[in-house]
């Protein structure tokens, strides 16, 4: 240890009895946090400046004659730090004993409870009764705009919110005005957080249940959720995110972190638009058959038929209509299964694009995409290319004629017409929703959505990041890599994958973009492409 | 041991008495009649006094002007071992939070109580009530309105005298 600590840029200190040897220039709370203790904080956010107000990360560092707070205390050489001495804890209690004077203490219908730092940190070491003898003074809610309620009353002005948009939106809307125990955040104008892109990060830093979404507002308790790790679908930035879903439902978008992507923000858009995964009266079962004769089998019988059709025209011409919020998986294996039967003449896929890009000033990293979709990257990379207008429509003239075999993986065909693949010899369409245009299908084989499936997206900086299955898919619908993985065996055979990371594996023998990568190896942090391939 | 066989010598019959035997027994009889200890309850006629802490079906209480306690914080559906209460909680147009639904399937229930000792508003309580013959198995998912309109007693977890049992 000692030898590492005469290094210039590290420090040796001792918390808690234990010797750490940090860099220069971290924190005592990061410090302690290498450790594995946790010393409370408010105002204190690794996204954030530290102001150091909230006045209960103190801790006790000795030669200092009084407490430190150790967010903004540096880790000095030869420190000796005590973050349970009796004077801290005598502090924290303190401290805490000050929040709850006017905290109202609802956590029964507060939409924090659960999850609520104040709540945490009493119920470790603060008082079993309160002291205070007078009235509590009463704020109520006030209406912030956007997808923000304020409630004044749980409030402990760590002013991490008011702190967000000014240095990381840019964006200073918000303010602490009046003083004492009449401070409350508010905004500047009538108009408050409407049309900012952003805000919503100030619910997920409020450590309290001050500022709420509108959207989640009373409808699930935060331990009924089931937290999956996952991928934003809502455009290419692929922002890390935890799918909280309740009863088979997504209920929020929560950001995860993720320092090369999106840090531990992510915008309003992609956060508002999650309803669509929920979306019932998707397709349950295996359809066979055109028009009026289509029949619902099951997965064996209609994988049978499909493939007897596939050797009997071997050698057509193959065009596919992909998507853009297909995995890496389901177009790799689609686009492998079609060079198996066929000649792939064309293989297409359509994406919605937003007008212009939404950078998040503080993190520029961070930006909301041109395009609405989350894996146009890992489309181009695997064969795919970009057809149709900005809003996903038109493009498909040569595919709706066609006359050889057409398969659709994914792409709604809403804007297209019944007869879309009435010339075909075979047409697969390999769908979530039944569609006018999946009409003159052979085949309609129901598959999962991104948050019914394990899989991967490329983002639009050439990073390869995995999802995680969160939801059971409906009915007998099935990963289109599974579904597709058993035909390609079939025609040419051996093993069908047993899962994603199978269903990758192959992918990275046979593209060079994903040459030595694996599942393991993407991890939950994701995996940067060589620039040549993204 | 060897088996013994003991012959029983019994008066011939005709030539005995059970005279004494049947006074011994309708003494007993006639006592019983005179001093009156009654077991039997006449139900439905008598009702049973039912133990204070006696845990029967739920029962929701209600605020003054009729809207139910519950402000639908979720405890009773987490707590609930046998998983038997259903909450969607909402916010009523005066911005309190309620449960839009409620309901506690009484069939699933096992009557433990837990739901009565963790609302922290008082709300939801098992009652001193036994009677809950249906004809239909689906009315036995009490919902809000049903729960509300109940009005027996409810049970007495505790001794308000000794809460903590000291």
């Amino acid at each position: 240890m000692a030898d590492v600590s005469r290094r210039a840029d590290t420090v040796t200190l001792t918390i808690d009895g234990h010797e750490v040897n940090v860099p220069k220039g971290t924190s005592l709370l990061h410090a302690a946090e290498t450790l594995g203790i946790e010393v409370p904080h408010y105002c204190y956010h690794p996204g954030l400046s530290a102001p150091a107000q909230c006045r209960i990360c103190l801790v006790e560092v000795e030669g200092a004659p009084k407490l430190q707070p150790s967010c903004v205390t540096m880790a000095q050489d030869g420190q000796v730090v005590h973050t349970e001495s009796p004077s801290a804890k005598r502090m924290r209690q303190g401290v805490l004993e000050f929040y709850l004077v006017n905290h109202p203490l609802d956590c029964p219908i507060c939409d924090m409870s659960g999850e609520c730092k104040l709540q945490d940190y009493v119920f470790d070491e603060g008082r079993e009764q309160g002291r205070a003898r007078e009235p509590k003074r009463v704020f109520g809610r006030d209406d912030f705009g956007g997808d923000v309620f304020y409630y004044g009353d749980r409030c402990v002005m760590c002013t991490r919110c008011v702190r967000f948009m000014d240095e990381v939106a840019d964006d200073a809307r918000l303010t602490v005005v009046e003083r004492g125990d009449r401070a409350v955040i508010d905004t500047f104008f009538e108009s408050g957080l409407d049309d900012a892109s952003f805000a919503g990060n100030i619910v997920d830093i409020c450590p309290v249940g001050a500022l709420v979404s509108k959207d989640f507002l009373h409808k699930a308790r935060a331990w009924d959720l089931d937290h999956t790790p996952s991928i934003c679908p809502n455009c290419s930035q692929g922002c890390n995110i935890d799918l909280h879903a309740r009863d088979n439902l997504v209920q929020r978008l929560k950001p995860r972190e993720n320092q090369e992507v999106n840090g531990h923000w992510m915008c309003d858009y992609g956060r508002a638009n999650y309803e669509w995964i929920n979306r019932a009266g998707r397709i349950e079962s295996p359809g066979v058959g055109r028009g009026g004769k289509r029949r619902a089998a099951d997965w064996q019988t209609a994988l049978g038929a499909l493939l007897d059709r596939l050797r009997e025209i071997e050698g057509a011409g193959v065009r596919i209509v992909g998507s853009p919020f297909a995995s890496n998986e389901a177009l790799g294996t689609l686009h492998r299964l079609g060079r198996a039967v066929g000649n792939v003449t064309e293989s297409v896929f359509r994406c919605r694009r937003a007008e212009d890009e939404d950078p998040l000033p503080g993190f520029p990293l961070l930006v909301r995409r041109r395009d609405l979709a989350p894996n146009v990257d890992g489309a181009s990379i695997l064969g795919f290319e970009p057809a149709g207008s900005d809003d996903a429509t038109g493009g498909l003239g040569a595919a709706a004629s066609h006359d050889g075999i057409l398969v659709v993986l994914g792409d709604q065909l809403g804007d297209q017409p019944e007869d879309f693949g009435a010339d075909a010899s075979l047409y697969v369409y390999l769908g979530t929703f039944e569609s006018p245009a999946a009409r003159n299908a052979d085949f309609v084989l129901p598959v999962t959505t991104f948050a019914e499936e394990d899989g991967t997206f490329v983002n639009a900086q050439g990073r390869v990041q995995r999802f995680e299955q969160g939801l059971q898919a409906p009915g007998s619908a099935r990963p289109a890599w599974l579904v597709l993985g058993a035909l390609l065996a079939a025609v040419e055979g051996g093993n069908p994958p047993g899962s994603a990371a199978d269903a990758f594996a192959a992918l990275a023998v046979e593209y060079a973009a994903f040459a030595g990568l694996s599942h393991d190896a993407i991890g939950t942090a994701g995996a940067v492409l060589e620039p040549a391939h993204a | 041991m060897a088996i013994s066989v003991k012959v029983m010598r019994r008066p011939e019959a005709g030539r005995t008495s059970y005279m004494r035997a049947t006074l011994k027994g309708m003494s007993l009889t006639f006592k019983h009649l005179l001093r009156v200890k009654k077991v039997t309850l006449e139900y439905p006629e008598d009702q049973p006094d039912l133990h204070p802490r006696w845990r029967g079906t739920h029962r929701m209480e209600v605020h003054a002007d009729g809207r139910p306690k519950c402000v639908a914080c979720g405890l009773c559906p987490t707590v609930c071992p046998a998983n038997c209460i259903r909450l969607v909680g909402g916010e009523d147009d005066q911005g309190n939070r309620y449960p839009i639904v409620y309901e506690i399937d009484e069939f699933r229930c096992i009557f433990c109580g837990m739901c009565q000792e963790v609302c922290p508003v008082e709300a939801i309580h098992v009652g001193q009530h036994f009677e809950n013959a249906e004809y239909t198995r689906d009315r036995f998912v009490y919902d809000l309105d049903r729960l509300m309109e109940q009005d027996h007693p409810t049970t007495l977890l505790w001794d308000p005298s000794d809460p903590r049992s000291e």
